[in-house]
């Protein structure tokens, strides 16, 4: 067994004194766990065994960045520097169990992805972000009225070239006096930390849904080419 | 590997690159596919041109700008989804939110920064002590020779200051982590250390925004040219275009595992800075990275210019302070 890999086991193993225990692990696992742990089961083709099940996932296992051990009916993997085409690449660890079920042999899996965790923490950054912004902008307004409004930068009138002219390119704006409105769009703003905050929830939505689904589907054409 | 040689060099000995234009693969598929990949990028360029050159003043603005450049790359991530130009560097919604969040960095703390020692400060500290009357003679020049000189000038800024990061090593280590990527899609531009993010926008380019138009103009340049350095999409651009301009081919060059050939193509936008001082490799590469293709996680690309900068300077200066007590040999530096 690999040391990577016993590591993975440890942290996947349920341990009842843990403070998730105490949280009801149910809930938890619902809420909490689940926000970066995808989980989910499969049933075997009628007739296949534990053994010829990892066979066949086993080219999931065998990518650079890949440790994995099997031991029994359960098979537990550590990624570490995957590669982006890694087909289990959003994935950092996890196990696969084989269980007996109603219908015969079931595959049960349950993955932890940091990618997950990194995207549902994302949007709090860049809200962190706004709200420094914010700050920033308070004390920059402060510093501004103490030192006083610097002197207008006079610019000469721009008078449209008559290349530009013949060729039909709208005359220049006269030049005009800085407005409150102007300056104010030279502050620093925290609109794109919010629009990225928003980004990251959206992307985060459309991850957790897609992962799951995307596993889901390797899992089966693996195991039952379908 | 053998490698080919180019000029003193030889490319693609530890890695493989394809070198010289004729050897590079062409768009397949039906005539419709290939009249689209041949002309899209010569038509978005001067339908950009001709959209900021005839834009009424109400709509010839940052905002406006700011929205057809998100739109443009939705356009692009859209185009890399249909007809990937590898299948090896296809976009994963691990990558794609990898990149953004080095898009989001980009927009928000390194552009915070910028504003107070970068170069929007150098902008407004040179703004408030020109005598403006001084410029008249450049105002008064036609919008195009304006936009095509504050693009060529801003370019060949970014030239050096990209020359510089890979041939100088403090340099290096704001820049390296951007060359640990694996693939080239449409954000990947972002990725990278925000020491490196300030550093490349540092630029003059800017400092014309006393002539608005023109300096839309020479964005249209920046967003219609210098976008597709980064990105998974094959184009069969004309042949004036890949001698004027860098391409996806030219870039991935520069990405390349090989070391000589990643010491290619610096431009942003205009090749041709880089065939005038003898950059220029024309070529393509697939396999792009640093130590074999090596992964380098956010946290480790966030902290890697510091880290890196650490042991650097004490293996520097602290062997130096250390110099009497050694018994080393003292040798001269280089």
């Amino acid at each position: 067994m690999t040391g990577a890999a016993s590591a993975a086991d440890r942290d996947s193993a349920f341990d009842a004194t843990s403070p998730r225990a105490s949280l009801g692990y149910s809930v938890y696992r619902r809420f909490v766990d689940g926000i970066w742990h995808v989980e989910g089961s499969l049933a075997l083709a009628p007739g296949d065994s534990a053994n010829d099940a990892f066979e066949r996932l086993d080219p999931l296992f065998q990518q650079t960045g890949t440790t994995h051990d099997r031991a029994g009916d359960t098979l537990t993997f550590r990624k570490q520097g995957q590669p982006a085409q890694d087909k289990m690449a959003v994935f950092d660890g996890g196990v696969l169990r084989i269980e007996p079920g109603a219908a015969g042999l079931v595959l049960r899996y349950r993955l932890a992805s940091r990618a997950l965790l990194f995207c549902f923490l994302a949007p709090l950054l860049f809200l962190a972000f706004a709200q420094a912004t914010i700050v920033l902008g308070k004390f920059e307004q402060a510093r501004t009225a103490a030192k006083g409004k610097k002197p207008e930068v006079k610019k000469p009138p721009v008078v449209l070239n008559p290349i530009d002219k013949a060729l039909g390119a709208p005359e220049p704006d006269p030049p005009k006096k800085k407005k409150k409105a102007d300056e104010d769009d030279k502050k620093p703003s925290p609109t794109p930390a919010y629009v990225f905050a928003g980004m990251f929830a959206a992307l985060y939505a459309v991850g957790r849904v897609l992962e799951d689904r995307r596993i889901k589907v390797l899992f089966r054409r693996r195991l039952l080419g379908a | 590997m053998n490698g080919v040689r180019v000029g003193k060099r030889i490319i693609g000995a530890q890695a493989p690159v394809i070198v010289g234009w004729d050897n590079i693969p062409k768009v397949e598929g039906g005539p419709a596919k290939q009249i689209f990949f041949t002309w899209f990028q010569p038509t978005m360029l001067f339908a950009l041109i001709a959209f900021w050159f005839y834009a009424p003043n109400s709509i010839a603005k940052a905002s406006t700008a700011i929205g057809i450049g998100i739109g443009f790359k939705l356009l692009l991530l859209g185009l890399e989804w249909l007809a990937p130009r590898h299948e090896s560097w296809r976009l994963t919604w691990k990558e794609l939110t990898t990149d953004l969040f080095y898009v989001g960095i980009g927009f928000t703390v390194v552009r915070m920064i910028d504003s107070y020692i970068g170069d929007g400060a150098m902008i407004e500290a040179i703004q408030h002590s020109f005598d403006w009357e001084k410029f008249a003679w450049f105002t008064g020049l036609p919008l195009l020779v304006q936009a095509l000189m504050i693009s060529l000038l801003f370019d060949f800024g970014q030239y050096w200051m990209h020359r510089g990061m890979h041939n100088w090593h403090p340099l290096w280590l704001a820049h390296a982590p951007h060359h640990y990527i694996t693939q080239l899609n449409v954000n990947k531009g972002a990725v990278g250390n925000p020491v490196e993010l300030f550093l490349i926008g540092l630029g003059i380019g800017g400092f014309f925004d006393f002539v608005p138009r023109a300096a839309l103009l020479a964005g249209a340049f920046s967003l219609a040219v210098g976008t597709y350095q980064h990105i998974n999409v094959r184009f069969n651009s004309p042949r004036w275009w890949r001698f004027l301009f860098n391409t996806t081919e030219h870039h991935s060059v520069h990405h390349s595992q090989d070391f000589e050939a990643s010491r290619s193509n610096y431009s942003n936008t205009w090749v041709i800075i880089d065939r005038l001082f003898g950059t220029c490799v024309d070529g393509e590469a697939e396999l792009l990275g640093m130590e074999g293709g090596r992964p380098m996680s956010v946290r480790e690309t966030m902290t890697y210019t510091f880290t890196e900068g650490w042991k650097s300077a004490r293996e520097r200066f602290g062997r130096r302070s250390m110099g009497p007590m050694t018994s080393a040999p003292l040798v001269p530096a280089e």
